[in-house]
């Protein structure tokens, strides 16, 4: 039996060694919140659903502040798993990272990240990014938009002129007449893309849509104001079910999702128009040959709405600092950096392709967006920087409640019943609306 | 006695045949089109001119999307072979410890290995999340192995401790009687014997490392640890999603696992029924 407790005691020891050696030769994590405030020399994290700037722009960065930028591009539905495993474990992930503006109650409510208010003047940011106010929670700015993105309809002048439409509809009347006139006339079997996935991108499509009717999705307390049929929010999810029933829509849509319709049927000239498209999309995708069988073919169109043109609704991108950041100042300071309007300009190309950010189409200051006009740069850039200025509202204007996702999955799945016709479009709505009522009471 | 109906029986059969085998089909003939094909209406059912320049893109080509797929292939071998290392050694070791000594506490300490199975593995993904970063363990490959041998080791363990138990003890007796040291008689008489189960528990033990999803995505930063599912995953949230790479990419995560549990399917079906007959 020696044998068998020497053995015993040499598994143990190893054992231990093995434990020991994880601990320490590789240790050196550091978990909890309580940053620094240091702001040179120290390397700060950037965890965002994009690619990093040009690595000259990080490095003059750098080299004026003394803060290096280790960044890492994750995709975003990866990345918001990551910031709430990090924070739900009170554990040091990134320094600077995504604010998705559907998740800025849930954040504001959580606490999980640093107000902006502490580091930056964000009044002042305010008169130079519109979409700022779709980041406040509770009195706290959560995060900074770094681009601007909003919903705007799109449609192909060439399938509308084939279709003998000269003048481009200004009113959501006039937008389903010309919709019905070019399937009337054969020049596209149907010619509406609406991505009826149940997915995010039919819950976003039937705010916009509720928008254009003249309408919100909630009160300031978060109760549903699309209940009633004379509602703007019913009326738009009643025209929605309405346009694939009546063959406007084509049928397939039913599990196309917001992006997939965009890349497959609008790119490729198989519908005519998407009400509720993303900005951006004519300069980085159906005017790219590579992509697109459209090019030079779409343009933005004011929101058709119930009397003239309507608002667009924001769902920009923004960038906060967890709670665990182990540099909140030095990642502020970055912020700043990041969307200062120059630069932005710069990542969208103002300045040539040397300064190119690949995927950032939109700055989220008026300035850069107007320096991108002035020169050139962005197709549709007038347009763009007129709505975004004039008509680019926020889909919650008191920011978006704490159980938006839980409410967003209703409307999408009853949304999607609906257009399916397993569900009554007033069904769908009652659905909703009490989802809303018992998320709110 | 009821009458036999063998058609619903083979109905039933197909419906699940084509069930589980369509989406399969469907990558695979995604695979072989170009963007041009696969984006047309109405869509191909076969491949109008099969071409695999979306393979050829991802295992030989330039840029971002080929870059990444390799990379998090090399990241996924190079986690599901050393956690299935790991794992079957501990896991043999731990069998027979379970299987053969006698000790206090024994059956309690085998059945609280048992239970641990029957946790949701999501429960422990923030405790987890939380102790590697601690240790420094986060977006590492050793982060992720152990992560990996924690969740796999007690269904490796009750596997060969159910081989080992169903093997005769007597040959093991005669070693002791013959001198053998405990080590000797594993080392030994043990090993060669239980091979067929220890190479079933390898593969299931693999087939399952490749198939995690949520405890990589947490456990890994970047593209140094993401493994092939990660990534893959990834790719459909991108501004224009490519559709043939994605696909492409699903067929190369699809096909080792698929060509392991063909080949070896008599090693994984012994191991999942070792000890169920005596």
């Amino acid at each position: 039996m020696t044998a068998f407790r020497y053995s015993r005691t040499v598994y143990l020891a190893g054992a231990l060694v093995l434990v020991g050696a994880v601990a320490t030769g590789c240790g050196g994590g550091k978990s909890g919140s309580g940053g620094s405030d240091k702001t040179t020399g120290v390397t700060i994290t950037v965890a965002l659903a994009t690619e990093p700037p040009p690595q000259a722009s990080i490095d003059a960065f750098t080299k004026s502040t003394g803060i290096t930028v280790k960044w890492t591009n994750t995709d975003w539905d990866s990345l918001q798993t990551k910031i709430a495993a990090a924070a739900t474990a009170k554990t040091y992930f990134a320094d600077a990272t995504d604010v998705d503006w559907s998740r800025v109650g849930q954040l504001g409510k959580l606490n999980w990240f640093y107000p902006m208010e502490n580091y930056l003047d964000t009044k002042a940011l305010a008169a130079e990014m519109p979409q700022l106010t779709s980041f406040s929670s509770n009195g706290h700015v959560v995060g900074i938009p770094y681009d601007a993105s909003f919903l705007v309809t799109t449609v192909n002048k060439k399938l509308f002129t084939k279709a003998g439409i000269s003048t481009m509809p200004t009113t959501i009347d006039e937008y389903t007449a010309d919709l019905k006139q070019i399937k009337s006339k054969n020049v596209a079997q149907y010619p509406l893309n609406i991505p009826f996935a149940a997915a995010e991108g039919l819950s976003t499509y039937w705010y916009q849509t509720t928008a254009a009717f003249g309408g919100t999705i909630l009160d300031g307390s978060g109760k549903p104001q699309f209940a009633t049929p004379d509602s703007p929010g019913y009326r738009a999810a009643q025209w929605m079910v309405d346009a694939i029933k009546q063959g406007l829509v084509p049928p397939g849509n039913i599990n196309v999702a917001d992006s997939q319709g965009q890349q497959t049927l609008m790119a490729k000239g198989v519908v005519a128009s998407t009400f509720a498209d993303y900005s951006g999309n004519v300069g980085s995708l159906y005017s790219v040959p590579a992509s697109s069988t459209v090019v030079d073919q779409v343009a933005y169109l004011s929101t058709p709405g119930v009397g003239g043109a309507g608002p667009n609704m924001s769902n920009p991108d923004g960038i906060g600092i967890p709670r665990q950041a182990k540099y909140p100042a030095a990642a502020a300071k970055f912020i700043d950096w990041f969307t200062n309007a120059q630069n932005q300009a710069d990542f969208a190309g103002a300045s040539g392709p040397d300064k190119v950010m690949p995927g950032y189409f939109l700055p989220s200051r008026l300035a850069g967006m107007t320096e991108l006009t002035e020169k050139g740069k962005l197709i549709g850039g007038q347009q763009l920087a007129d709505l975004l200025k004039n008509s680019a509202k926020p889909v919650f204007p008191q920011g978006a409640p704490s159980w938006y996702p839980e409410f967003s999955k209703s409307v999408y799945t009853s949304l999607h019943a609906a257009a399916t016709g397993s569900m009554s479009v007033d069904d769908a709505i009652k659905a909703m609306a009490g989802t809303a009522n018992k998320l709110s009471s | 006695m009821p009458r036999r109906r063998p058609w619903v029986r083979t109905l039933g059969i197909l419906f699940i045949v084509l069930w589980s085998l369509v989406p399969l089909y469907w990558t695979l003939n995604t695979s072989l089109q170009t963007d041009a094909q696969i984006s047309a209406k109405p869509a191909h059912y076969l491949p109008p001119s099969p071409t695999l320049s979306n393979y050829h893109a991802l295992l030989s080509g330039a840029g971002e999307i080929p870059d990444t797929i390799r990379r998090s292939s090399i990241n996924i071998v190079v986690e599901c072979t050393a956690a299935t290392i790991v794992t079957v050694v501990l896991a043999t070791l731990a069998a027979y410890a379970f299987a053969r000594m006698r000790f206090r506490g024994r059956n309690l300490l085998f059945y609280a290995v048992l239970a641990t199975m029957a946790f949701p593995a999501y429960t422990t993904l923030i405790p987890l999340y939380r102790i590697m970063s601690l240790f420094g363990l986060v977006n590492t490959y050793t982060g992720i192995v152990l992560v990996y041998v924690s969740g796999f080791l007690p269904l490796a363990t009750w596997i060969l401790h159910s081989y080992m138990t169903s093997l005769p003890i007597a040959i093991e007796e005669a070693g002791q009687v013959d001198g053998a040291s405990r080590m000797q008689i594993l080392w030994r008489i043990v090993l060669p014997l239980a091979w067929p189960g220890i190479v079933s528990t390898a593969i299931i033990t693999f087939l399952f490392a490749w198939a995690q999803f949520l405890f990589p995505l947490v456990l890994s930063s970047d593209l140094s640890t993401q493994p092939l599912t990660v990534a893959i995953a990834a790719l459909q949230g991108r501004h224009t999603v490519p559709f043939g790479l994605l696909n492409a990419a699903g067929v190369l995560a699809l096909a080792v696992p698929a060509v392991i549990a063909v080949a070896l399917n008599r090693f994984i079906v012994n191991g999942l029924l070792s000890g169920s007959v005596k």
